[in-house]
């Protein structure tokens, strides 16, 4: 029997907070103002002292968590390959900010530590046992470009299946996306100069299956070309290998439904939702799945709180018909 | 390409735009603010290059002294810096180093470039470095800055 639940990730709302239109006390207010009764937080964007965050500032979130009455779902940790300008960062320092990570993620009480890919699956191994030892398990997102094929990736799900009491996998929508949004169109004509009729045509070839190298052959200016390549680098051939989620959902321990922009019908044009949810339904997962709007990366104008209330709707209408 | 693209008008803070600042009745130069271009801090030693430019004209690395943390930065100290982090929330200071400042009420165009390295990226072991840039036109404040 599934059970899924849905919660806020707090980068969702970036725009707002970025700009200093909502402070973070004002993102948790709208979290639990549309409904949703978990949160995600990254930490690197929500915590004043990071990479340290200190007892004081725990304790005023945890309070803050109190007050709007949210669960702490997911604390978003990074692995900062590149913060040497000389060299990647050592095993020892990815060591020492997941065993901090996990350690802030369990006194501020949360369910998962989401790490990234970068972790390599040989510290992965070696950090699980810690994960038990504070009660958190470190689960890795699953992002675009990356997709079970991937080899780095088999060898994590290898090691998920081995050890699953504290380990798991957070799939994000993005591996599933196959079609261009509309922010990304406004986006290459008003910032990058493409022709808008240049732009419809593209999108249409793309959908209509035909090939990159025929595009490029085509009569476009660079930044159309470019246009191109983004499209297939991102949505491939336009078809979402829904059988990835197969291999996935045993091990998921939580969802990024990521998204860029929904119209007023509140139907994903981008991410095949309509498809997507119903699998993972009878699937019989249970536990959170995030709205993850990420439209603020191509404007900061559009209204966050509208969008992820258009996402919920689409969501709990396909989950209560399936 | 299109990933962090609305984030760069973070890089110029129309709120305080440009002021002089100075000591003891005497104006050293004049500054403004700026916010890190993402959604989340970073550590200054991400941060290739900085340029700034006042009506066209490149402002010599040398002059800029950057404000953050509670302390003082030279550009040339960047690529050490992986210890200090940037919060998305705090805006550095930005100083330009002039005598006598700009004059109060004069409008000028302001543009911001900076090269920076999102740390973790490296999904196939490259990170993505981004050319982020922001252009305002801001008017001088007649308000003389302290000494921070």
């Amino acid at each position: 029997m599934s059970d899924i639940r849905l919660s806020l990730t707090l980068y969702a709302l970036s725009a707002e907070y970025t700009t200093g239109r909502f402070t973070l006390e004002d993102c948790l207010r709208k979290a639990a103002q549309m409904g949703y009764t978990g949160i995600e937080m990254v930490a690197s964007q929500m915590v004043p002292e990071y990479p340290y965050p200190s007892r004081a500032w725990m304790d005023h979130f945890k309070e803050l968590l109190a007050k709007y009455d949210l669960h702490p779902v997911c604390y978003s940790a990074y692995i900062d390959m590149g913060t040497h300008a000389d060299r990647d960062l050592s095993e020892a320092e990815i060591v020492e900010s997941t065993r901090a990570d996990l350690e802030y993620a369990s006194y501020m009480g949360f369910d998962i530590v989401r790490t990234q890919h970068a972790i390599s699956p040989k510290i992965y191994r070696q950090m699980l046992p810690y994960a038990a030892k504070v009660g958190v398990p470190l689960t890795i997102e699953m992002h675009h470009p990356h997709n079970p094929t991937v080899p780095v990736w088999q060898e994590y799900l290898r090691i998920m299946k081995e050890e699953p009491e504290y380990s798991g996998v957070v799939p994000d929508f993005s591996i599933f996306a196959e079609h261009p949004h509309k922010l990304e169109k406004i986006q290459a004509v008003e910032d990058f100069g493409c022709r808008p009729e240049m732009v419809e045509e593209i999108t249409a070839r793309h959908t209509a299956g035909d090939s990159e190298e025929e595009m490029l052959q085509g009569d476009y200016t660079v930044p159309e070309k470019n246009y191109v390549k983004e499209l297939f680098e991102t949505y491939g051939d336009g078809h979402a290998h829904l059988e990835w989620l197969n291999e996935v959902l045993p091990y998921t321990r939580y969802i990024h439904g990521k998204f860029w922009y929904l119209d007023e019908d509140e139907i994903d044009r981008t991410i095949p939702c309509d498809k997507l949810l119903p699998l993972i339904k009878k699937a019989g997962y249970s536990g959170y799945m995030a709205s993850e709007y990420e439209g603020h990366h191509f404007s900061e104008t559009l209204n966050s709180c509208e969008q992820l209330q258009r996402w919920v709707n689409m969501s709990r209408r396909i989950l209560a018909s399936c | 390409m299109a990933q962090f693209q609305s984030y760069n008008k973070l890089l110029i803070s129309a709120e305080e735009g440009i002021e002089n600042y100075g000591l003891n009745g005497k104006i050293l130069g004049w500054q403004f603010r700026c916010q890190y271009p993402s959604y989340r801090g970073t550590y200054l030693s991400c941060i290739h290059s900085m340029e700034v430019y006042l009506d066209g004209e490149r402002v010599p690395d040398g002059d800029i002294l950057f404000y953050l943390n509670g302390k003082e930065f030279l550009l040339s100290e960047f690529p050490d810096l992986y210890k200090e982090y940037w919060f998305i929330l705090d805006k550095a200071v930005v100083r330009v180093q002039k005598d006598g400042g700009l004059p109060a009420g004069s409008s000028h165009r302001l543009l911001v470039k900076m090269k920076h390295l999102i740390p973790y990226t490296g999904y196939f072991g490259n990170y993505l470095v981004l050319d982020g840039s922001n252009e305002k036109m801001l008017t001088v404040a007649e308000k003389e800055e302290a000494v921070l």
